[in-house]
């Protein structure tokens, strides 16, 4: 790995069509002077984005040839970074908007799996605008919308001067139902902190240690078998290595394609330091993070954001894990 | 690094380094030149016995470059595909708006470039180019010894384009992944891609008979012909790895050669020296190293490290002079042979 440095940070920008993306990325553009923003846009000519460095590109999705059948990058964003870091100017940035029915999955999957784009860039976040107007309805139609949400870092909720306090509580209820640890802003015209949307390094293993999820006490009673839901476990009993490592090897091997994301941060028996990890389907990044700090509490924590988690004996696979 | 304790090589010593600060993505033999495509959007042409000259002509990174009858030709990122003379006049064949200019080939009067998904070809001064449909955007296009065959690769293979009775006629040549580079064998009975994966894929066109040419640590970004059998040279592994081309069924079942094994980093770019059993190799760290097409190689430190990775490695047609650029822009010209 490149030191973090020399890699420059790239905000994903996804959201259905209508929700405001055009609007943020504008704000973002005009707002950051000084600053040197490539702009990567699959919708161009819809609304006129006010930059000097916009590339037009083609949503590419590709399977990779590695036995791994949910594995799949975006083949137009790797030869599209791998093109702008052979400029001569140094780029602040990089914005990637997505087209409204797009799967993050494969956007952030590239950053696992590419090599160059791994050594030269960095995935800051993959910040989703949503209509406080549509959301719910959208959530109940199109996978699209839940995997939007699962996978963000931010949501951006828009259009709240539409709606009425309650709705506002209902939509945002329905967010953390699917993500809890995502961060909810509330919007009109995308008018949010810009420190908030971008340069979060929400995909360096750090922030698995900073962020607290924001779980609710949500009854399952009437979710379809499609929907997006998380579950998290709390060990306080340090866990075994190898019998973590079995479970979750093989557990991401059986279940990948329908876990959309995973993090945690364990306390193994015998083990000095923390382990931190965190996944997309299949792919994972790992790495002990240093002692715990004095007088935290060790205990293990992960949680899973995904489809039919109910049918993977998780809570049992991870019971499992606890050392003798 | 301690400097002190670096011994130059007779090609630093007798060379001439130039600091361009922008990287180099590309360059081509021309007339008596060797001309460089830039980050920045420039080109430089280094002749044996002149300085460099310098043309401005994109706005953003060369994407890709190549010699046509009566100039170089180059794509870039600001959807421009350009025609440059050994004099620096710069003519506009096409623009391309936001869309990049990936891929540029020529052959006689014929230019092609590839944007998107599609090939545009210009032929015999037609204003209007043909256009040949791809299902993904283009990672590679090719122009055979004769100028009737066209090799496209995209997503799930090769396209593989003949001149028949002044229409280009498709063939496909099928391979589930992603495929970049494409080149013709230099008997043009082979296609060769470089994958997305670390790997490098061939077929016979004669049958379509197909196999995978892998076991590299990293991408494969760069490949050559060398020698007479011939041997396809690659980059990707901690040597040049080269796989022998002769026979009916060319390396399949066969080992390749390991040459250029000096180097500490992965291959990024491999040159072959035209006329000599012989092949330089430049490393991720800037290293470069000349070696032998054989069991066991003597291998010739052309470069020192430089910490950037070599991006090309360049012969002037008269055999006279090496260039080697690399990914931050540092440019060696040297004289090949003692003086």
């Amino acid at each position: 790995m490149e030191n973090s440095s020399s890699q420059v940070p790239v905000t994903v920008l996804t959201g259905f069509l209508g929700a405001g993306k055009t609007t943020l990325l504008n704000r973002i553009l005009t707002e950051q002077h000084g600053r040197r923003y490539a702009v990567i846009v699959n919708e161009f000519g819809e609304q006129g984005i006010d930059n000097d460095l916009v590339v037009d590109a083609d949503e590419e999705v590709f399977e990779m040839n590695n036995g791994c059948i949910c594995c799949t990058v975006r083949g137009d964003l790797i030869r599209i970074l791998g093109g702008l870091m052979k400029r001569a100017d140094q780029l602040d940035a990089i914005i990637v908007e997505t087209t409204g029915l797009a799967d993050p999955a494969p956007v952030a999957q590239t950053f696992f799996v590419d090599q160059d784009v791994a050594d030269r860039t960095k995935l800051d976040a993959i910040v989703t605008v949503a209509d406080a107007v549509h959301l719910s309805t959208q959530l109940g139609e199109h996978h699209e919308a839940e995997e939007q949400i699962a996978f963000a870092d931010v949501v951006l909720l828009n259009k709240i001067d539409l709606v009425d306090q309650s709705q506002i509580t209902g939509v945002k209820d329905r967010i953390r139902k699917i993500n809890p640890y995502t961060k909810i802003i509330e919007t009109n015209r995308c008018a949010a902190p810009l420190d908030e949307v971008l340069g979060l390094n929400a995909f360096s293993l750090d922030r698995v240690l900073e962020v607290e999820p924001d779980f609710l006490d949500s009854d399952h009673d009437h979710e379809h078998d499609d929907d997006v839901t998380s579950v998290s476990f709390v060990s306080d009993t340090p866990l075994d290595l190898e019998k973590f490592e079995k479970w979750f090897g093989n557990l991401l091997q059986t279940h990948g394609q329908n876990i959309l994301r995973s993090k945690g941060i364990l306390d193994f028996k015998n083990e000095k330091d923390r382990y931190v990890f965190q996944g997309v389907h299949m792919l994972m990044d790992a790495s002990p993070m240093g002692p715990w700090p004095e007088k935290s509490i060790r205990n293990s924590r992960v949680v899973f954001i995904g489809r039919k988690l109910e049918t993977m004996n998780l809570k049992e696979g991870f019971e499992s894990c606890k050392s003798d | 690094m301690n400097n002190e304790s670096v011994i130059k090589s007779r090609f630093e010593e007798n060379g001439k380094v130039f600091e361009t600060g922008a990287p180099v993505t590309g360059a081509v033999s021309i007339e008596n030149a060797v001309a460089v495509g830039f980050g920045d959007g420039s080109i430089r042409f280094f002749w044996p016995d002149n300085d460099p000259l310098e043309v401005q002509a994109h706005s953003g990174a060369i994407q890709s470059i190549a010699s046509s009858n009566d100039g170089v030709i180059t794509g870039g990122q600001d959807g421009r595909f350009l025609k440059i003379s050994t004099n620096a006049e710069v003519e506009e064949i096409y623009n391309f708006g936001t869309r990049w200019v990936d891929n540029v080939a020529a052959y006689e009067s014929m230019v092609l470039c590839s944007s998107g998904k599609n090939v545009y070809i210009w032929s015999d001064e037609n204003d209007k180019p043909k256009i040949l449909e791809h299902q993904s955007t283009i990672g590679g296009i090719a122009i055979d010894q004769n100028g009737r065959r066209i090799a496209v690769s995209c997503y799930g293979g090769v396209t593989l384009w003949r001149l028949e009775k002044n229409k280009w006629k498709s063939s496909k040549f099928a391979w589930k992944g992603s495929h970049g580079k494409v080149g013709f064998s230099p008997d043009g009975k082979y296609l060769v891609t470089t994958m997305q994966e670390n790997e490098l894929h061939a077929w016979r066109i004669r049958d379509k008979a197909s196999f995978a040419m892998s076991g590299y640590p990293s991408k494969v970004k760069s490949f050559t012909w060398a020698g007479d059998n011939p041997y396809l040279v690659t980059a990707g592994a901690k040597e040049a790895i080269c796989w022998p081309f002769d026979g009916k069924e060319g390396p399949k079942g066969r080992k390749p050669l390991c040459i250029a094994s000096g180097g500490q980093q992965n291959a990024t770019f491999v040159e072959s020296l035209p006329g000599e059993k012989a092949v330089f190799a430049g490393f991720r760290n800037g290293m470069v190293l000349l070696s032998e097409l054989s069991e066991h190689p003597n291998d010739v430190l052309i470069q020192n490290p430089t910490g950037s990775e070599v991006s090309n490695i360049s012969i002037s047609p008269d055999r006279s002079h090496i260039l080697v650029g690399d990914s931050k822009g540092q440019i060696l010209w040297s004289p090949l042979w003692e003086q």
